[in-house]
């Protein structure tokens, strides 16, 4: 009787003692907040809970060049905030050494909501994306055994790693996790094309003329509210000579796949030019001009697009006006999403 | 107190029991010798001569069974087995030495860990043995160079993998194990060779490459999933 009380007693106060330990505090929990009327995200946020911490390590890996091989070319050199983070005017991305990625950068949005990514759609996880940029000698360069290294010398991250993870050990899974918790925090909901479907602004004449037109030519593959479908589809852009990019074949080896690409969402479309999985199409208009007049009708060409998509130039007046209307500027211009410290810039020197 | 002692004894006997191990141990091994990296030249079955630089593959879904044919449950990890590196050859399994009459495992990684992000431990993509661009685990990899080979430096390299239905490159393996008394150590080989021979016979010269799934990753997994044989049970 006197051992059990003993015992007891022991473990009692191991419990009590450990509750007054200092194990660090845990993370803030981010709530993710799904727009009115959208379906519900398909990533899985159980594995990779969104907390405030997370997500600032997120940020801060995004927009850090020692991702990168030399130093020039964190995620952020190639998605940029404002195109919506797709690299503004360039139809291939620079990388390292005088290199150019062999696509066209997409804008980052509403990422939680896809379930594949690239253009190929060669990858199946939010989290695995970003290896395939760092590893390519054209991209970034880098390992992540190097980049490993680079952070756990730096005080900062590993301070940030332990208020995000619990521990100070920065390892691959990390890495990829902190960067999705930023990445799936980049929602565009706000442009004035949402605003009119809440019943909080009005499309003027020309937006929703165009609206009409959008709705009868164009969403059967770029849907609301995503503008796009996420399907693979072939809209008979001839490939390239040099590129030789067969799309969706690559990944999953059908031949029906073969210069299939993910439609591309058209929010922000206003800044992500230029357009196409090569960035080929400079202007909206050389888009159109693809559609209704250039583009060569063959056997594989997606059954929608078997007669090309007649547009005359006032369709395409009204649809442009409408298409600037899915310009979020809120999501551009939003201080949560730019560069850590973007708005306490180092003191400027006065010079008298 | 004398109570005392006896039961912190009796604990540590129990917990010393509980801490035996079968231990699973493969041998790289090149026909019938011992696999050396780099500087030994062997022949394939379509005479090409080779040497090796790297070999590795992963083994997941170890399983044991019993004298009575009963499966034991072993809990299921993730082994990366590298010829490079001993300390991987040795895989301790969790269970009590005892008699038993077969031990199977997969070469590969099965598809839920290939659609659910970023692992850690043996599945770390640091590894090397992971697909960036088309999401996925190599299940099984063969560097080096061989004479036969039309590529830059004369390398072959063969990366093969595949978790989709329709390009499944995964393969169990049973060994059948004799044993009279209790088991301890199973070493079983591991033979380069058997790459490059089966069903289809794998040529160099006609294919020096192999970096996605499909027909070919799948044809060289045939060949690899009888390159292991029961070499020694202790």
């Amino acid at each position: 009787m006197k051992w059990q009380i003993i015992i007891a007693g022991i473990l009692i106060f191991l419990v009590i003692a450990t509750a007054f330990t200092n194990n660090g505090s845990k993370p803030t929990p981010l709530v993710f907040k799904v727009p009115t009327g959208w379906p519900q995200p398909v990533y899985d946020f159980k594995q990779n809970p969104l907390t405030l911490q997370g997500f600032e390590l997120g940020r801060k890996l995004f927009y850090d060049g020692r991702l990168s091989k030399d130093g020039n070319f964190p995620c952020a050199s190639c998605h940029q905030q404002f195109a919506a983070f797709a690299t503004y005017d360039h139809n291939l991305s620079h990388g390292y050494d005088n290199s150019f990625t062999t696509r066209n950068a997409p804008a980052l949005q509403n990422l939680a909501w896809q379930k594949a990514f690239m253009w190929d759609g060669g990858i199946n996880h939010l989290d695995a994306q970003p290896l395939a940029p760092i590893t390519a000698p054209n991209e970034m360069a880098e390992t992540v055994e190097n980049i490993i290294k680079k952070l756990s010398a730096d005080a900062e991250y590993r301070a940030m790693f332990k208020a995000a993870f619990g521990s100070p050990q920065i390892t691959t899974q990390r890495i990829m996790q902190a960067l999705s918790q930023f990445e799936v925090m980049l929602v565009s909901s706000n442009s004035k094309y949402d605003k009119v479907m809440r019943g909080e602004a009005q499309f003027n004449l020309p937006e929703s003329l165009g609206y009409a037109i959008f709705k009868q030519k164009c969403a059967s593959c770029h849907a609301e509210p995503f503008f796009t479908d996420f399907s693979y589809r072939n809209n008979s852009m001839p490939m390239d000579a040099v590129l030789k990019d067969e799309g969706r074949m690559k990944i999953t080896g059908n031949p029906s796949d073969s210069l299939k690409f993910k439609v591309p969402s058209l929010r922000n479309v206003a800044v992500t030019e230029p357009y196409g999985h090569d960035g080929r199409f400079f202007f909206l208009m050389n888009v159109f001009d693809h559609y209704r007049k250039n583009m060569v009708v063959g056997p594989t060409t997606d059954s929608l697009l078997k007669n090309k998509l007649p547009l005359s130039n006032y369709e395409i007046g009204q649809l442009t006006a409408f298409l600037y209307t899915l310009t979020d500027t809120a999501f551009l211009k939003n201080p949560r999403f730019a560069p850590p410290n973007f708005n306490n810039p180092p003191p400027v020197e006065h010079v008298h | 107190m004398k109570q005392l002692y006896m039961l912190m004894l009796g604990m540590l006997v129990v917990i010393g029991s509980f801490a035996q191990k079968i231990h699973l141990k493969f041998i790289p091994l090149a026909g019938n010798t011992s696999l050396v990296l780099n500087d030994s030249i062997y022949q394939t079955k379509a005479g090409e001569p080779i040497t090796v630089r790297k070999f590795l593959f992963y083994v997941s879904h170890i399983h044991v069974k019993d004298v009575h044919g009963k499966t034991i449950p072993v809990k299921n990890n993730y082994y990366l087995f590298s010829a490079s590196d001993t300390a991987t050859w040795n895989i301790p399994l969790p269970i009590q030495p005892q008699m038993l009459s077969a031990v199977s495992f997969t070469i590969g990684v099965d598809s839920i860990k290939n659609v659910s992000g970023i692992q850690t431990g043996a599945l770390d993509p640091m590894l090397g043995m992971f697909w960036t661009w088309n999401t996925g685990y190599i299940f099984a990899k063969l560097e080096g160079n061989s004479t036969a080979s039309p590529l830059p430096q004369q390398t072959f390299s063969y990366h093969v993998g595949g978790y989709k239905h329709n390009e499944n490159a995964s393969r169990t393996i049973h060994i059948p194990i004799n044993s009279s008394h209790k088991v301890s150590t199973i070493t079983i080989g591991a033979n380069v060779l058997s790459w490059f021979n089966g069903v289809n016979d794998l040529s160099i010269k006609a294919h020096p490459l192999c970096h996605s799934p499909g027909k070919l990753a799948m044809q060289i997994a045939d060949n690899y999933s009888n390159m292991f044989q029961l070499l020694k049970v202790q």
